[in-house]
């Protein structure tokens, strides 16, 4: 097996050898069904409200076109979901490399063939595996019942793919946090500090000058996913979300690369 | 000198975010000091780091300048491939409704506008709705002739005034001084906004009335309103021809329109409308079964047959509560300019409506077109008050089941000019309730170009968005919720009390 | 890649220093570790001989001077060092999450085995080191006796030509520094072996040759029995070189 591939396989052993991941993993797919049967509960009641004789029902369309189990159900439960990456991500990536710092196993590591680039590669690729699966387990639910409702595979495939690039994004972050730190706490953090300052910064165009804002608001992280929930991949978008994973990558390997000279 | 970094980095922020919210008078003290503080803590870091590094040996200083290039090159790389996918403009739009991808109709009304247009989005920052509005006019500023700008609701009052902008999630599209404002946008209505907007010379349509036609001002389910406007939208200026008063068609109608009329029509009305396309008029006329009005004698000396009966299509399920077949959906179509686009999958219906047939031409060089069929099996029903009045159609015992026609065109040449006829066997389906149901307003719309030789303007008009809005079942929510919902999680809890038994035996 | 020699790795470091900002862990070491030698480099806690090593394996970069095994430099060479470093550290630093035999297979194959080769590794190393009753059981859970041991495996799986140990018999109880020692000086002789210990014992008995470091400066280097041999040798670890003549 190459050195890389048995990183890579050793890191997913780590981590799904661990019963903390599965709850995680459980935890995350109960909070999403939860939520996505209740924004269904609420929605079928207002449906039932419009149908009343009172209202006059489908019959006389007196049901808004913006009411509808996509808008009203599905995209809000999709943006639940990216926010609760945000919260979650760090949790995933503060030990890729805090803990093997901590741990003493980095040193392990460096007497190995595995290369910096090759150790961060192993490292990205397993916690971008990782994300996909939790996202995965989280998405089945509410992407089956949309199916059933009519809304189409290949939108609900974009809404998936807009989340996965939003998750690797914020895992480089993670990872990159992680990397420069020896204590995981501080990893995660660190992560949570950028991962929200990145998230959205149209809370910033109220203090700042148009061309400032319109120059940084393109940097933001959620309106990227937004193009993706509705439907729509963009190229810039993609790569966008691909910078982060270079430029994650790059800063990950200088860090492992900086401690050896500090 | 380690702590520099981070004191230094927290001024500097501080520092940045005080500047660009100081009051009027100016960054003060606060501003200033944090500014100059966290420069200087910063340089004194960089200084600190780079002694530091001196330390190190050449090959060891070699490799970190080469990792630190590497981020650079990284970084530079990211910025460049993202600036350059934003401007290929390149997309996919996965919507099941395509819902971010223009219609044919919108980028010709894009082609056709005389100058360039301003797309101003009136939104509340936090409102999400305005997303997908903001990815459509990202979508018409890909054809370069529209510029998209957004603006805070709050922030911009006077503007959102002047526009009557009253909620967040509007778009005011402005060419010059002429502007339309379009609440919670889709393409269709901003198809309509630009068709306004780029509107050109409008062609002069006089409304026949005054024989109980039906009546373009009417908004309730039985009115026209909305064939009314949307004649103004595609460049048509309606006016009224009183044929109670009337003695000759104006000479500035570039067509005469009349809408299922119900009552005996003037003889010098029916002169008048003779001599008119004589002279290369144009005539569209909606008629219903059941009607003698004198337009059908002079329309079948056009050349049309107008059988006064109902078609029934058998093929076409009951709609709306009436009796199976009266209502035929049509997805057979000749091959003409007028009915372009349409097909199979893009269908018209009409209501207890009467065959429209070209039976004879007047003159040889005459070309007199049937257009729109009923399916193979469809026959004519001669009880045509009492189905009108809902009860089920006779069939007659040697009834003949063919491809009836519902709707014939002419082109007459008439020395240097042409008249042009259209001649529909059905009114309701332009009426309010049906004119935007499938593809009827397209077919209305098409011909009445063709009638009006503005053939490039006939196109398949955007569609409504048709999300789904009808609930999941509680039986299929409930069990999709302890059928999937549930499951995973339940797995995966499993999965981690295997895992915690396995360790706990080592 | 230059293949490895088969009866051990030359290490040679030349005014070899490091820095921590003021801080100097280790000053102009010179030292020449010939190939099947069993070297030791004896010190108190913080006398450099951990920096030493983690310049040799590369974990660390020089501040100053070169280091180099079999001509190769650890940084810019770092693939070909590697290949012939087997690395036991100082605690064990092991995956606690990983199984025994699972742990091997990662180690082996991030030093190049690969296939059957792996496998006939792995078998044999469980038997050499005796841990195949506890070959399926995780890390976390082995006693730190056996702990070490697994330590000892990974660094011997691929049959490295140098074999650097930091510390082997810290923590351990008498019963296992006896089977550390059985082990380390079972491999002496077929490989170059260099052992970090401040266990004059230990050295006496693994070592051939032995450096001892005082505040990052070596103060005597030269035969075990002749430094260790001469006066009061824990003056040596004072730095009090004359003392301990």
């Amino acid at each position: 097996m190459r050195p890389w591939l048995a990183l890579l396989r050793k890191e997913l052993a780590v981590a799904f050898g661990s019963p903390m991941a599965w709850l995680t993993l459980a935890g995350v797919g109960l909070v999403t069904a939860l939520i996505f049967f209740d924004h269904l509960r609420i929605y079928n009641q207002i449906l039932f409200l419009y149908a009343t004789t009172t209202m006059g029902g489908f019959e006389t369309d007196t049901v808004p076109t913006y009411v509808n189990l996509r808008d009203q159900v599905f995209l809000p439960v999709m943006e639940t979901l990216a926010l609760t990456l945000v919260g979650l991500v760090p949790l995933v990536t503060m030990r890729v490399f805090a803990e093997e710092r901590s741990r003493g196993t980095d040193e392990l590591l460096a007497t190995t063939l595995l290369t910096p680039t090759q150790i961060v590669a192993g490292k990205f690729a397993a916690t971008y595996l990782l994300v996909a699966l939790m996202l995965a387990l989280s998405f089945i639910y509410p992407a089956s019942s949309v199916v059933r409702a009519g809304l189409g595979m290949p939108h609900l495939m974009v809404v998936y793919l807009g989340l996965f690039a939003l998750g690797i994004a914020l895992a480089s972050i993670g990872l990159v946090c992680s990397a420069f730190s020896t204590h995981q706490l501080v990893a995660a953090v660190s992560a949570y500090a950028v991962a929200f300052v990145l998230y959205d910064f149209r809370w910033t165009a109220q203090f700042l000058p148009d061309t400032v804002a319109a120059w940084i608001d393109p940097l933001s992280l959620h309106p990227r996913f937004g193009s993706f929930a509705e439907g729509m991949v963009r190229g810039g978008d993609l790569l966008y979300f691909a910078g982060y994973v270079l430029v994650g990558f790059a800063l990950a390997r200088f860090a492992l690369i900086q401690a050896r000279v500090r | 000198m380690r702590g520099l970094l981070p004191v230094g980095t927290v001024a500097l922020i501080f520092g940045v975010g005080s500047f660009y919210t100081a009051p009027s008078a100016g960054p003060g003290l606060f501003t200033w000091i944090n500014l100059g503080g966290g420069a200087l803590a910063l340089l004194l870091a960089a200084a600190s780091a780079l002694r530091g590094r001196s330390d190190a040996s050449p090959a060891s200083r070699r490799l970190l300048v080469r990792s630190l290039l590497w981020v650079l090159v990284a970084l530079i790389v990211a910025m460049g491939a993202e600036q350059l996918g934003r401007r290929s403009g390149w997309q996919l739009d996965a919507t099941a409704e395509r819902r971010y991808s223009l219609a044919p109709a919108t980028r010709a009304a894009l082609e056709a506008l005389p100058a360039p247009v301003e797309a101003i989005l009136f939104l509340d920052r936090l409102d999400t709705r305005a997303r997908s509005s903001r990815l459509l006019l990202q979508t018409l500023a890909g054809s370069g002739v529209v510029t998209v700008r957004e603006s805070d609701l709050d922030e911009s009052a006077d503007q959102a005034e002047r526009f009557g902008v009253v909620s967040s999630n509007t778009v005011v599209l402005v060419r010059g001084n002429r502007f339309e404002t379009v609440e919670r946008p889709t393409e269709g209505s901003l198809f309509e906004a630009l068709q306004h907007l780029g509107r050109s010379a409008e062609r002069r349509v006089y409304v026949a009335r005054g024989a109980g036609e039906g009546d373009l001002v009417r908004s309730d389910d039985v009115g026209y309103s909305g064939l009314a406007a949307a004649l103004q939208t595609e460049s048509y200026s309606l006016h009224d021809w009183v044929t109670a008063a009337a003695s000759e068609v104006p000479a500035d109608a570039d067509a005469v329109l009349f809408v299922a009329p119900r009552r005996g029509l003037r003889q010098p009305v029916l002169a008048a409308l003779e001599r008119y396309l004589q002279g290369g008029g144009r005539l569209v006329a909606l008629l219903e079964p059941g009607t003698h009005t004198g337009l059908e004698e002079l329309l079948e000396r056009w050349g049309f047959g107008l059988a006064d009966a109902v078609v029934v299509d058998p093929a076409s399920g009951p709609v709306e509560g009436d009796p199976a077949g009266v209502n035929p959906i049509v997805f057979s179509y000749a091959e003409h300019p007028a009915v372009a686009g349409l097909n199979a999958s893009r269908m018209t219906f009409f209501l207890r409506a009467r065959p429209v047939d070209g039976v004879r031409k007047p003159r040889p060089e005459d070309d007199l077109r049937t257009l729109a069929f009923a399916s193979r099996r469809s026959w004519l029903a001669p009880n045509v008050e009492a189905v009108q009045r809902g009860l089920a159609p006779e069939r007659p015992e040697d009834a003949e089941e063919n491809y009836w026609p519902l709707l014939a065109v002419g082109r007459y040449p008439r020395g240097d000019r042409e008249a042009r006829i259209a001649v529909f066997g059905d009114s309701d389906f332009a009426s309010n309730r049906y004119l935007r149901a499938v593809y009827n307003l397209d077919l209305l719309m098409n011909t009445l170009h063709w009638v009006t030789e503005r053939e490039p303007a006939i196109t398949l008009r955007p569609k409504a968005l048709t999300v789904d809005q009808f609930p999941l079942t509680v039986q299929d929510s409930l069990s999709m919720f302890y059928g999937v919902g549930l499951v995973v999680p339940e797995l995966c809890l499993i999965a981690a009390a295997l895992l915690w038994a396995r360790r706990r035996i080592g | 890649m230059s293949e490895p020699q088969t009866r051990g790795a030359e290490v040679l470091a030349e005014g070899l220093s490091r820095h921590f900002g003021p801080h100097r862990a280790l000053r102009d070491l010179d030292v020449r570790i010939a190939p099947g030698e069993s070297f030791g480099l004896l010190g108190a806690n913080g006398a450099g001989k951990t920096t030493f090593i983690r310049l040799v394996t590369g974990y660390l970069a020089a501040s100053a001077g070169r280091v180099a095994v079999d001509g190769f430099c650890p940084i810019a060479q770092a693939r070909e060092v590697h290949a012939r470093i087997g690395f036991v550290a100082e605690t064990s630093r092991l995956y606690p999450d990983l199984r025994v035999r699972g742990f091997l297979r990662f180690a082996g194959a991030v030093h190049g085995l690969a296939g059957g080769g792996l496998v006939d590794a792995i078998e044999k190393t469980l038997a050499r080191f005796q841990l195949e009753d506890v070959a399926g059981r995780l890390i976390g859970n082995l006693s730190k006796g056996y702990q070490q041991r697994v330590s000892l495996a990974q660094a011997f799986l691929h049959d490295p030509p140098l074999l650097i140990v930091d510390e082997p018999t810290g923590g351990l109880d008498p019963l296992q520094q006896e089977e550390v020692r059985h082990v380390l000086g079972e491999a002496a002789g077929a490989r170059t072996l260099l052992i970090c210990t401040h266990d004059l014992g230990e050295a006496r008995a693994l070592t051939g040759r032995v450096a001892v470091l005082h505040r990052g400066a070596c103060v005597a280097l030269g035969a075990t029995d002749e430094v260790l041999g001469r006066g009061d040798p824990l003056a040596l670890f004072r730095g009090q070189a004359e003392e301990a003549q």
